[in-house]
């Protein structure tokens, strides 16, 4: 869970080498390597701003002209409106994300702390982590049956409810751990002073395990932004879908209008791409600490 | 007191539609007006599924995949990490790179590999026909023999830099004193890996081997978008199928998709299973 990923006083490969060839070598490799792995996103973000017709004619130049007014046209024209599924994504994820964060953080607060020991903890832990093991296609079925029986189809909180329980085991695992190694001398003083066990939990623990909580809103942010399956069984109505869905709807029906295609693609990429730039230490250890340990 | 809400949630969304997939396997589940209806059917469901070839084709297909995916990534990912962890000039700026592809959705990634792979302007075939290869530039997705390889390649791409990014991690835990000792005894650097390095590194390898299986097990967008299991289910993976039986052939059973996801839970279990105790077993020396 360190952020640097090697320790300062490991050999690096020029410490050793006895020619610069070799690194030269491979750091042409690595980049040519990660070229490969970026050219996709740089493909994209050009196929973006021109015509379809220059995409279909010429679409290895440089985009002549360039065409910001795509954007405009993605989230203003009549036909698009782009717009709306941003704000369905923006609610779910959301709300999702709060509910979520407040089952998970009491939960890894009984989890984590180890006064509250009680016999079952370790056989529910245990039941909880199992959830990570799950292959969404074995609950979608009768959870799409659910929501049918309680009214809840073509509603965005069917999708608060259902995304909030699928990052559940991840969130209250990684609250669980953080709680854990919390020192339990602020406890016992915080007693002694005749503190009630939920302020104790809310004014004083709460405070302390900010940094698990961002890392546990992180990771969840994503895969719920993400998230397709559920979306696309949940929610029919055109009006509620949120981006993923909206984006494949839209691909679908306008297979031939690849200029908005890729608009869309990369307009709906950017928060989370602009998060990780700003970012992507927190990204890659919060992501890294859900698993590992696991 | 703390966990009351959080259990009840996750009973409730989690373990009870867990549990109710398996009773459906055994039943025929029609939708009427919100109103649903089960008949119990037995063993029937489980008995169509030993006729249906489609299903057998998205089992081979989700199996070679379980297999080449998961291996592939580790031999990529531990190559890089080690590169990586010797501070090679850029590290950080690799590390940054290789992970991007995780945040992307795999909507998007589907979208853009259906671009990237289209027969007549998709960057594949337009790099192939420029370095004058235009007899392999093929149309990618619409074969019947190459579908499942540009998935299998396309998921790669998405991924590779989470396991990298795990080894990594697990790498930077082990305590320098180790190497440093195998060093001082004169071990050169590939004796160093070999020796000291991978069999610590194991249990980080195991992890990120299973989390990679069920990546691939459970993989739905980027298949759904980049080929929707075509052509003609070429590229069908168990979660593709379990989707098209259950919402879009208007079968009107959720009974017999419920079947296939219980049988192919277990097949996944026991992927997990045999993962994890055949690298385990190989720890104690």
């Amino acid at each position: 869970m360190d952020a640097p990923p090697a320790a300062v006083q490991r050999p690096g490969w020029l410490g050793r080498a006895r020619s610069r060839l070799p690194l030269v070598l491979l750091t042409a490799g690595l980049l040519v390597f990660t070229a490969l792995v970026i050219i996709p996103f740089v493909w994209m973000i050009l196929l973006s701003v021109r015509s379809t017709g220059e995409i279909l004619n010429n679409p290895y130049g440089w985009p002549q002209p360039i065409r910001w007014q795509n954007y405009v046209r993605l989230f203003f024209d009549p036909g698009i409106r782009f717009y709306r599924y941003y704000y369905n994504s923006l609610f779910v994820t959301f709300f999702a994300l709060c509910l979520n964060a407040l089952l998970a953080t009491l939960a890894g607060y009984g989890f984590g702390r180890p006064r509250y020991h009680f016999r079952f903890r370790g056989w529910l832990f245990a039941l909880l982590l199992f959830g990570l093991l799950l292959p969404p296609q074995i609950m979608y079925i009768p959870q799409f049956t659910m929501m049918a029986r309680y009214h809840l189809l073509n509603s965005r909180w069917s999708l608060v409810l259902l995304y909030a329980a699928l990052g559940l085991p991840v969130s209250t695992y990684l609250m669980a751990t953080y709680f854990s190694q919390l020192p339990s001398e602020m406890e016992d003083a915080a007693r002694i002073d005749g503190c009630s066990e939920f302020r104790m939990f809310w004014q004083i623990m709460l405070p302390l395990a900010r940094p698990a909580l961002a890392t546990v809103l992180l990771v969840n942010s994503l895969s719920f932004w993400n998230e397709l399956l559920l979306s696309v069984t949940m929610v029919t109505n055109p009006e509620l879908r949120t981006l993923p869905a909206a984006m494949f709807n839209f691909i679908g029906e306008n297979a031939a209008d690849y200029s908005m295609g890729a608009t869309s693609l990369v307009a709906s990429m950017l928060p989370l791409l602009i998060l990780y730039l700003v970012l992507s230490e927190r990204f890659i250890e919060g992501m890294t600490a859900g698993a590992l340990k696991g | 007191m703390f966990l009351g809400p959080a259990l009840a949630f996750f009973g409730f969304f989690t373990v009870y539609p867990l549990l109710s997939s398996f009773y459906y396997a055994f039943h025929t589940i029609g939708m009427a007006g919100g109103k649903l209806t089960a008949t119990y059917v037995g063993l029937a469901n489980f008995k169509a599924l030993l006729d249906d070839p489609i299903f057998f084709l998205a089992v081979r297909n989700s199996l070679i995949w379980g297999v080449v995916g998961p291996v592939s990534e580790m031999v990529t990912a531990a190559g890089l990490a080690f590169i990586v962890y010797y501070r090679v000039p850029l590290y950080r700026f690799y590390r940054v790179a290789w992970f991007t592809p995780i945040l992307v959705s795999g909507v998007i990634i589907g979208i853009v590999f259906r671009w990237i792979f289209n027969y007549d302007w998709g960057l594949v075939n337009v790099s192939l026909r420029a370095i004058g290869l235009g007899q392999l530039a093929l149309n990618w997705l619409g074969r019947a023999d190459t579908p499942l390889g540009v998935v299998i390649l396309v998921h790669f791409w998405a991924t590779f830099g989470f396991t990298f990014v795990l080894l990594l991690a697990g790498l930077s835990a082990i305590p320098g004193e180790l190497e440093e000792a195998a060093q001082i005894d004169g071990a050169s650097r590939w004796q160093v890996i070999r020796h000291v390095l991978l069999p610590l590194l194991r249990p980080t390898i195991v992890t990120a081997l299973i989390l990679s299986f069920i990546g691939k097990m459970n993989a739905f967008n980027v298949v759904w978008v980049l080929t929707n299991g075509g052509p003609l289910h070429f590229s069908e993976t168990v979660a593709t199928y379990v989707q098209k039986r259950a919402f879009n052939w208007n079968t009107l059973d959720l009974g017999y998709p419920s079947a296939i996801a219980v049988v192919w839970f277990g097949v996944v279990v026991i992927g997990i299973g045999l993962i994890s105790r055949r690298l385990r077993s190989r720890i104690e020396y």
